[in-house]
């Protein structure tokens, strides 16, 4: 564990990651504009040849083009465009259609439930056990400050259904159900969310799942079929690359009492540690929105992300020098220790001791 | 009519649902822009056809808006939207072109002085070359000739010419016969702004009566004095515009009072970026920004924008100069003192614009 760092440490650590972002921040310009304009560019093209490559699906290989051309338009959407803009990235760009605080994205989830649960709520606790809620969904038991219970033993299944409904999860996730069933809150507290939860994910199934299929009736079956699939894709791979992102085998958790009034070296740190990266190449990094730096990400949430490529090697130099671990390595590998830790816990702590202690 | 309004709105409503936009029409944008930037929705965009120079430190910038302008009247301006090192700016500015041209050909002027320090204004200068394609606002504004003909008297001062330049050839064309003075205040003769246009008018249209006053090269008697409004016949009947740098402004003002013209004849249009309020006013204060909560304490005539600014909070902004509502917001508490009228506000719950209020006291806006 790292929290040793002595309070002249951590502000020193602030003072070394602040002169990164001061640098970065001046730096912005023509080049990240362009970038994300792009980008941009990029998902309206491919969501117009979805869109109009689906009807023809009939034709397999068309049928494989559609669906991978929308299911990219909607990932390259969600994570490159979208997260990024309403993290703030853009703001400065002073372009009302890349204002973070009005930019709605293509996904069941509100962008205003997100700036909340996200970015506010995520970004601050992250990693604090029973304050982030992001850590574990609430539906998974990822380390042993949650006590075991035998319901924990079926949690992959949790997972799986989590991770093909990703977008309906991540819309419900504001409506905190567990503490509802924990009668902590009652359901009418949450009557603003759910009008706003059934608003956006009715529009959502209304697009994909009524009216492209109906406009192209006679193969409505092909197009409903299609856009499922790309939805699906989008599902499997943004929570993938989310859990890569925080519940890999060495990411860190935190108490809330270890947050009591800390500084803003701590923050960073717990940033640092509480976060994973994985490597890739260049299509991975935008594919995951550059959450594939995720640490870096965490660092500087509002600091256009294809910059985090950049500074990344600046980022692990500063982890060596304050002797913290810069927990990164191949997608495939980071998402095993996803699955072992999703796996673990899911067993009661004796025997996962047990196996942990055959396995080192 | 109302049926292809009721279709536009469903069309809307249906855009809105499937890209996830209050603006569903500039979703395709960025696909437009490159096959031809003038059809984007986002904005109305305007082709630059021409850049010429008129004095050394200013230049006329002729434009062809796309087919979804609406036209302006004289008087009025626009916001242009420009994008300098990927930032985009918002800037106001007269057009000083007459509504004829716009009708026979399609375009129009736009007369930009460099500021010394400023920002746009120099890039523009700078950047600006034929072929451009700039956004821009539809115009607004209410800088409006009289319906009838009455008496006029203008007072000018440096690039404040172009709403007069706009007024003054739409009156020409509509062959306006009641006396119309122009007084016209500029460092040297090479700083008249419309030089060819003005003196053109003067010889043809018999109502005008020009005056060019040089403050460098005339001299003290070339300031706007009492004996330059004597020369003006029938002043006190006349209808006044007023467009310049705010001293001239505000000695025009005192002048024509003293004269006995009341505030309802006179008109002044925007000119550039404010001036402090009074020094007397005690300004400042602690800001809160309810929704970030936060407060911070502001010192001087610094405009709740850039407080916020400074308090690393975005709030969105537009022309920073009291123009274009981009920066709107509720103030929840407190007053704060408008720059440009160096008026008050009420103490309640009402929308302001950041970048023209100045606390004077605690304030609390909802940011």
């Amino acid at each position: 564990m790292t929290q040793q760092l002595t309070q002249q440490q951590l502000d020193e650590l602030a003072k070394d990651l602040d002169a990164i972002r001061d640098e970065v921040r001046a730096d912005l310009g023509e080049r990240d504009a362009r970038y994300i304009r792009r980008i941009i560019r990029l998902h309206r093209t491919l969501e117009v040849g979805g869109r109009v490559l689906m009807p023809f699906g009939f034709i397999p290989p068309v049928f494989v083009a559609g669906v991978a051309s929308l299911g990219l338009a909607k990932i390259i959407e969600n994570m490159e465009i979208g997260h990024n803009v309403m993290h703030g990235q853009y703001d400065w760009m002073n372009d009302p259609s890349l204002h973070s605080q009005t930019y709605e994205w293509d996904t069941v989830c509100t962008g205003d439930s997100w700036r909340q649960t996200h970015n506010y709520e995520h970004h601050t606790y992250t990693n604090v056990i029973g304050k982030d809620r992001d850590y574990g969904y609430a539906v998974l038991r990822l380390s042993d400050d949650e006590k075991w219970h035998p319901l924990h033993l079926l949690q992959f299944i949790n997972y799986v259904m989590l991770t093909v409904f990703f977008q309906w999860g991540v819309g419900l996730h504001e409506l905190e159900s567990e503490r509802i069933r924990r009668r902590e809150i009652k359901l009418s507290d949450k009557k603003g969310f759910l009008k706003d939860f059934f608003r956006k994910g009715g529009r959502q199934a209304f697009k994909d799942y009524v009216f492209f299929p109906l406009l192209t009736f006679p193969v409505f079956p092909i197009v409903l079929a299609g856009n499922v699939c790309a939805n699906l894709i989008r599902n499997l791979w943004s929570s993938t690359v989310i859990f890569c992102g925080h519940f890999t085998e060495d990411a860190e958790t935190f108490t809330e009492a270890s947050i009591e009034g800390e500084s803003r070296g701590h923050w960073y740190l717990r940033q640092l540690t509480g976060s994973s990266n994985f490597t890739g190449s260049k299509w991975v990094h935008i594919l995951s929105g550059h959450l594939s730096h995720q640490i870096e990400h965490h660092v500087f949430p509002d600091i256009p992300a294809h910059r985090y490529r950049e500074i990344a090697p600046r980022v692990e130099a500063i982890c060596h020098k304050y002797g913290l671990k810069y927990n990164t390595g191949s997608f495939g590998k980071q998402y095993w220790t996803v699955l072992k830790r999703i796996g673990h816990y899911s067993l009661p702590d004796r025997v996962r001791m047990k196996l942990e202690a055959q396995a080192t | 009519m109302l049926s292809t309004r009721n279709t536009h709105a469903s069309l809307r409503w249906l855009g809105k649902q499937l890209f996830n936009r209050e603006d569903p029409g500039a979703f395709f944008d960025p696909l437009l822009a490159v096959l031809n930037p003038m059809w984007v929705r986002g904005f109305v965009p305007a082709r630059l056809l021409e850049v010429t120079d008129e004095t050394a430190d200013t230049r006329s910038f002729r434009l062809r808006p796309s087919p979804r302008w609406k036209g302006f009247r004289a008087g009025q301006h626009i916001n242009i939207i420009l994008e300098a090192d990927g930032v985009r700016h918002h800037r106001t500015f007269t057009v000083a072109s007459a509504p004829r041209q716009w009708d026979t050909d399609g375009t129009i002027t736009l007369t930009v002085k460099r500021h010394p320090g400023g920002r746009m204004t120099n890039w523009m200068h700078d950047h600006l070359t034929p072929g451009t394609i700039v956004g821009i606002s539809q115009a607004f504004g209410d800088f409006e000739l009289p319906e009838a003909d009455v008496p006029l008297l203008y007072i000018a001062g440096g690039s404040g010419i172009t709403p007069v330049l706009s007024h003054l050839m739409t009156l020409a064309d509509r062959d306006f016969r009641a006396p119309v003075t122009l007084l016209y205040y500029v460092r040297t003769q090479a700083d008249v702004i419309g030089a060819e246009i003005l003196y053109a008018l003067a010889s043809r249209w018999p109502a005008l009566t020009l005056h060019v006053y040089r403050t460098e090269e005339e001299g003290k008697t070339a300031f706007l004095n009492e004996s330059h409004l004597d020369t003006v016949p029938g002043l006190r009947a006349r209808q006044v515009y007023l467009c310049g740098p705010k001293g001239l402004m505000d000695l025009a003002g005192d002048l024509l009072h003293s004269f006995g013209i009341k505030d309802d004849q006179i008109q002044t249009t925007f000119f550039s970026a404010p001036s402090a309020v009074p020094a007397d006013t005690p300004l400042g204060g602690a800001v809160t920004f309810g929704r970030s909560d936060k407060t911070v304490d502001a010192e001087g005539d610094a405009p709740l924008l850039e407080i916020a600014e400074a308090a690393d909070l975005k709030p969105a902004f537009g022309c920073r100069m009291g123009i274009c509502h981009q920066c709107s917001c509720r103030k929840t508490e407190g007053t704060v003192v408008n720059r440009l009228t160096g008026k008050a506000s009420g103490p309640g719950e009402e929308t302001i614009q950041l970048c023209i209020s100045v606390p004077q006291g605690p304030v609390t806006v909802d940011l």
